[in-house]
């Protein structure tokens, strides 16, 4: 399995024949596409129960008041 | 009794179509505007391009045929605004919704106007400005022919991001979002025909396939606004 | 059959469902796309013509083939939305489109940086790939705009609904004629982005897995969006109430 790796070292790794900075920046932005997909949602969801919750237990007080 | 219903069907709503399109055609003309307006506007925008690029004739005539449908387009997209807007504003939209006929043609009719209006004077007035620019005369057939089959497939594919957005208050932008994409097909087959009779080949492959977009846009394009004016409106 | 379509229509299902789901989908897409990055990363040998940038030749491919199912997907979201009513079918095509402009413009993004080294430029017009690209994201644009300018929930679907359709007729439309009229203006002929340059099988097995890897994650990304919108839109209901009083 080791063998198979296609770099001696980890400086040529990061480098990739010159177009390091290219390639590396794409599987950058592809972390940061990925992240926001994932992570924005989850924490409008985590933002619209506490909303909820908020309304809901207002309009419960009000109901017990009256 | 029958026939006489019937026939009385038949006649009005061939009758009504008609109808339509005059009804539209004379406002126009006594509003003035949207007859002088787009066709000002074209002939301006136009006239901007040399100045903004290049008065030197070799390069204009380079681009000649580009700016004329890019300004053609944007001439269209601009008049495009009063198609359903002040029917929709003084309640007749609702009329012509509720009205027994195919609202398929009541569509039809008012595309068919606003093409007479804005789109017919631009095309009529593009051979002087295609001079202006310096496009060679081999081309100035073919651009009068893609602009007469291209213009009024804007309009129909246009009407559609107009029903869309009708009862919107300000929606010049949005409707330059929906509408430009939309065109580039147009855009693409009407230059490409321009430049083939620049190449001395025969454009006539182009303006085929320009005439099917347009029976196709004749066939689908109302359906679709006839749905997004019912959307519009209700 | 009706049964279930009902069934699959009634958010509260498809809540339920796609909690049980939603755990196995996000396992599935972490393997795929950890897999996939580190084969394309460490493994992929690099291809004798193209060097390393096969490297990114592989997620521009993945996320450009997943970027392309959501017109079709928008439009029959539409057409569900038009013809069924269905509340489901536009939460999720109203989810849809801000995901799809983020795919588009991810797939130019990392199109225009392999351009930079193959072709030499950030940006070339006789790729009829990324033109269409383009276009097609100025077109998703157009239809989220179309959204947020319409208040009515109800006509806003139907005229978003509508509005997909025709976005995917056009698109296809684009596409046809861009690349013809890229053929015609065939300068001077970039290197494809095709399969017509020679990749060892190594290549097309991790394009497979990027490519497995973005629809997953397509429809994890979309699922927690609908979630959400499902959470908004039915507040009143007794079902999400409870579950906000749980939470």
């Amino acid at each position: 399995m080791l063998e198979a790796i296609q770099f001696s070292s980890f400086s040529e790794f990061i480098h990739m024949g010159g177009y390091g900075f290219k390639i590396w920046s794409v599987y950058g932005l592809f972390a940061i596409f990925i992240a926001a997909n994932l992570l924005l949602p989850m924490r409008k969801r985590k933002q619209i129960l506490r909303e909820q919750k908020r309304r809901l237990t207002i309009n419960d007080e009000i109901s017990r008041n009256i | 009794m029958t026939i006489e219903q019937s026939t009385i069907k038949q006649t009005t709503m061939a009758a009504a179509f008609i109808a339509t399109l005059k009804r539209d055609l004379l406002i126009s003309f006594k509003k003035k505007n949207d007859v002088v307006n787009p066709f000002m506007f074209f002939v301006i925008v136009v006239s901007l391009f040399p100045i903004g690029i290049s008065p030197d004739s070799d390069r204009l005539s380079e681009i000649a045929a580009g700016v004329i449908w890019i300004s053609v387009l944007l001439a269209s997209m601009l008049s495009m605004d009063n198609l359903y807007r002040s029917d929709y504003e003084d309640g007749s939209l609702e009329q012509l919704l509720l009205s027994p006929h195919p609202l398929f043609f009541m569509v039809l009719a008012k595309n068919l106007s606003h093409w007479l209006v804005s789109g017919l004077p631009v095309v009529l007035i593009s051979p002087l400005l295609a001079y202006m620019l310096n496009l060679p005369q081999a081309a100035y057939f073919t651009l009068i022919c893609s602009l007469l089959i291209g213009t009024p497939i804007m309009s129909l594919v246009g009407s559609i991001a107009v029903a869309l957005t009708v009862g919107l208050g300000s929606r010049g932008l949005i409707l330059a979002v929906i509408t430009l994409p939309m065109s580039v097909p147009v855009l693409i087959f009407g230059t490409l025909s321009v430049q083939a009779s620049l190449n001395n080949t025969s454009p006539a492959g182009y303006l085929a396939l320009m005439l099917a977009m347009l029976a196709v846009a004749v066939s689908l394009a109302p359906l679709a606004s006839a749905t997004a004016l019912r959307i519009s409106v209700n | 059959m009706w049964l279930w379509f009902s069934k699959l229509g009634s958010p509260k299902w498809f809540y339920e469902l796609s909690g049980r789901w939603l755990p196995w989908l996000i396992a599935a897409m972490t393997i795929f796309i950890t897999v996939g990055v580190i084969w394309g990363l460490l493994y992929l040998p690099p291809d004798y013509q193209q060097g390393y940038t096969s490297r990114i030749l592989i997620v521009h491919v993945a996320v450009a083939g997943t970027s392309l199912a959501f017109f079709p997907l928008m439009a029959v979201a539409g057409v569900i939305t038009m013809v069924w009513r269905m509340k489901l079918a536009d939460m999720v095509a109203k989810m849809a489109a801000p995901i799809g402009a983020w795919f588009s413009f991810l797939t130019l993004a990392t199109g225009s940086i392999w351009g930079s080294i193959s072709w030499g430029t950030w940006w070339e017009w006789t790729d009829a790939r990324l033109v269409t690209m383009l276009f097609q994201l100025f077109l998703l644009l157009g239809v989220i705009s179309l959204r947020s300018a319409l208040e009515d929930q109800d006509k806003a679907a139907k005229a978003c609904a509508l509005l997909s359709i025709v976005g995917l007729i056009n698109v296809v439309v684009i596409k046809y004629s861009v690349e013809w009229w890229n053929v015609l203006h065939q300068v001077a002929s970039p290197v494809s982005l095709s399969a017509d340059s020679p990749n060892g099988p190594q290549f097309w097995i991790a394009i497979a897995i990027m490519i497995v890897a973005m629809y997953l994650f397509l429809s994890v990304s979309l699922i927690l969006a609908t979630r959400n919108e499902i959470l908004q839109r039915e507040r009143r209901s007794q079902w999400v109430q409870d579950l906000v009083r749980q939470s």
